[in-house]
């Protein structure tokens, strides 16, 4: 028997679990779409993990990271649930502890995060709009015909520079499809739009903010070899891309619930891989017991329900004992 | 004649000033998606957030039969000085009938303030009218003062929606008041509300404060900030804001001599940065950082509404402040977006990284 700790990054466009062990060494790393759905996705990931290694694994400790970390948490039983940027942080430090600067781009949001000593001293999330994230490159890549993961080495290929506006998605695809019309080849507007994208993160997250090497790159769009040629031409020095870079968000939670599991000398609230099959549903109605309407979500499993949320009086929170 | 007013912060008092004076007072509900959407539909595209909550408020108000609207009027050379102008037509070229009564700044217009008082005043004589005010005064203060509290208690309370609730019954009381000696009584039974919390004793070098500044009516307005002093009272950090009610009537109403107001100080501390005023609150945001930073405050949370100009401003001032003064501060920009996730992660994030920091400097 084999035990682990699992991190599980539930993301807007991926879910990744991974297993790692007691020196952090990862043992198991799985990469899967969301699509939309993310307990299903969870379940999916949760079966192949036990599949993978045939039954004989234990599960130490459990962490949930990404935008579906609350549910996924529920539904494992997860002794750590923490946002993507602690969890980043912890999994470059732990891995590259001289790092001053995290770029992650991910699907549906980007960031920047500022290290010091090992800690994090400044964070930037994109705010209000998506632009230079995975989904307006998968978008583009649907466009234009050209499949995602050829997209980068496609773009190392140009020989022109174009430049494309980058502030925005819809002024940039407008300026693409002029381009287009200038007779620039797919490759170089495809670069042009890398260079646009990487323009766009710096002055917009890096606002303000003192950008310095060591330069750590991770998240889905670091697969891109385009993006990562631009950051280096952009800041004019090398920039890290991790072994693990897609699923960097997993391992810190797996790590942050190893230190946890370590620290407290507790036992894992793991509810066992049969919680990929049990039915487990969220709800939410709006509560009537006062002007205040306030939307509580309710989760139902196996029958029972497990938790409750979002009512500002505690009626509701405070009436599940487990 | 059915008064109401815009939803913002603690209306008790707004209500009770109206409700004294004898008029019938048209609660405007609790800003909800309703809102949102109405004020939305009906308001340009590129106006305030505020701007269109408060116009939902106003709708929602009149549906409810409100036939007069009291407000205040922005000042400043920024959109909100428009506010009243372009509410009240709107709402005219939506076919409703309505008086609306801006109090701007007396300073400037004592004629204008002179006649709106006298429609205020329904009848009354001036020193009914002077007495009310003393009560609402008081009232606000010490509404402010409990509200303070529980902005501090809500860090530690042992179950969950304690203090909520004890804010609830607080609002309850001062609901029921009708002269000063009403005020003291509520005093003391609200003081008996909160100390009924029960709560978690932490050492004081590990307890966490965080100030939130920005726009006054994202600041002020739980139901539309994605209500982020519960989500940081709740993460365990004693929260305080920028503004509150009464320290707004010290500042813009009373005689600065009598009041001595706290916001002046603040404007002291902006000046360094922002010398003219911009319109909004950007010179308080910016002085206000500073006072936290002195305070010996962890943190700042700063607010404004998408696309505010004054506070894009303080905004990019910001991280020169934060090199100077060493305090962290982040900005969330607010609108209609009303999805948890995005804020609940940044502020946990935030939060790490003060505990973080504040690890260092022990140690």
């Amino acid at each position: 028997m084999i035990g682990v700790f699992l991190g599980i990054d539930i993301g807007s466009v991926s879910t990744n679990l991974v297993a790692i062990d007691n020196e952090n060494n990862i043992l198991s790393s799985l990469y899967l779409r969301t699509n939309g759905q993310p307990v299903e996705a969870s379940r999916i990931g949760l079966r192949k993990l036990y599949k993978e290694f045939n039954g004989d694994i234990e599960i130490l400790g459990v962490g949930t990271t990404g935008s579906g970390r609350q549910l996924t948490g529920i539904m494992v039983g997860a002794d750590v649930i923490k946002n993507e940027i602690t969890a980043h942080a912890t999994a470059t430090i732990t891995y590259a502890p001289e790092t001053r600067t995290i770029f992650e781009i991910g699907g549906q949001d980007s960031k920047i995060i500022i290290l010091k000593d090992g800690m994090v001293t400044d964070f930037a999330m994109n705010t209000v709009c998506a632009a230079g994230t995975g989904s307006f490159l998968e978008h583009q890549s649907e466009r234009l015909g050209i499949p995602i993961e050829k997209f980068g080495d496609m773009a190392l290929t140009a020989e022109r520079n174009v430049r494309i506006a980058g502030r925005c998605t819809v002024f940039a695809e407008s300026d693409m499809i002029a381009k287009q019309q200038f007779g620039f080849s797919k490759a170089e507007i495809i670069n042009g739009l890398c260079e646009a994208l990487v323009r766009n993160y710096i002055n917009n997250l890096g606002r303000g903010k003192k950008l310095e090497p060591p330069y750590v790159f991770q998240g889905g769009v670091a697969a891109n070899k385009g993006i990562v040629v631009a950051f280096e031409k952009e800041l004019n020095h090398k920039v890290i891309v991790p072994e693990n870079y897609g699923v960097m968000g997993a391992v810190g939670s797996a790590i942050l619930a190893k230190e946890l599991i370590g620290r407290s000398g507790k036992t894992t609230k793991f509810r066992g891989f049969e919680c990929a099959e049990l039915e487990f549903t969220p709800t939410s109605f709006i509560c009537d017991g006062c002007d205040n309407a306030c939307e509580v979500i309710k989760i139902i499993m196996d029958g029972k329900i497990v938790a409750m949320w979002g009512d500002r009086c505690g009626k509701w929170t405070n009436s599940i004992t487990i | 004649m059915k008064v109401s007013f815009p939803y913002m912060g603690t209306t008790v008092i707004y209500k009770k000033l109206l409700e004294l004076l004898g008029h019938e007072v048209i609660e405007p509900p609790v800003p909800s998606q309703r809102t949102i959407d109405l004020g939305v539909k009906n308001s340009p595209e590129f106006a305030c957030y505020p701007l269109k909550i408060i116009l939902g408020s106003y709708i929602e108000a009149i549906e409810l039969g409100a036939t007069t609207l009291v407000t205040s009027g922005g000042h400043g050379p920024c959109r909100a000085g428009f506010y009243g102008e372009t509410h009240s037509r709107i709402l005219k070229n939506m076919g409703y009938d309505i008086d609306l009564i801006v109090f701007d700044a007396y300073k400037r217009d004592i004629m204008g303030t002179i006649k709106n008082v006298r429609k205020i005043m329904n009848g009354n004589s001036l020193f009914y009218l002077w007495e009310t005010l003393r009560i609402v005064y008081l009232m606000a203060k010490s509404m402010d003062k409990m509200e303070k509290k529980i902005q501090k208690l809500r860090a530690y309370e042992v179950c969950y929606g304690d203090c909520n609730r004890a804010w609830e019954k607080v609002q309850k009381v001062f609901n029921d008041i009708k002269n000063i000696e009403d005020v003291k009584k509520a005093k003391i039974k609200s003081k008996s509300i909160l100390d009924d919390i029960k709560v978690i004793k932490i050492p004081e070098p590990e307890k966490i404060r965080v100030g939130i500044v920005g726009e006054i009516y994202v600041v002020m307005e739980k139901s539309i900030n994605l209500k982020i002093e519960e989500i940081l009272g709740n993460m365990g950090a004693e929260v305080e804001r920028s503004q509150y009610i009464s320290e707004w009537i010290d500042y813009n109403l009373l005689p600065i001599w009598i009041s001595k107001p706290h916001e002046l100080e603040i404007l002291k501390k902006g000046e360094k940065y922002i010398k003219e005023i911009i319109g909004g609150h950007a010179k308080q945001t910016v002085g206000h950082i500073v006072d936290y930073a002195e305070r010996g405050f962890d943190g700042v949370v700063h607010l404004m509404p998408f696309a505010c100009l004054p506070e894009l401003v303080s905004q990019s001032i910001i991280p020169a402040i934060t090199n100077e003064y060493n305090i962290p501060v982040i900005t969330l920009p607010i609108d209609e977006q009303t999805g948890l996730a995005n804020v609940q992660t940044r502020i946990e994030a935030f939060l790490d990284l003060i505990k973080n920091k504040k690890r260092i400097r022990i140690a």
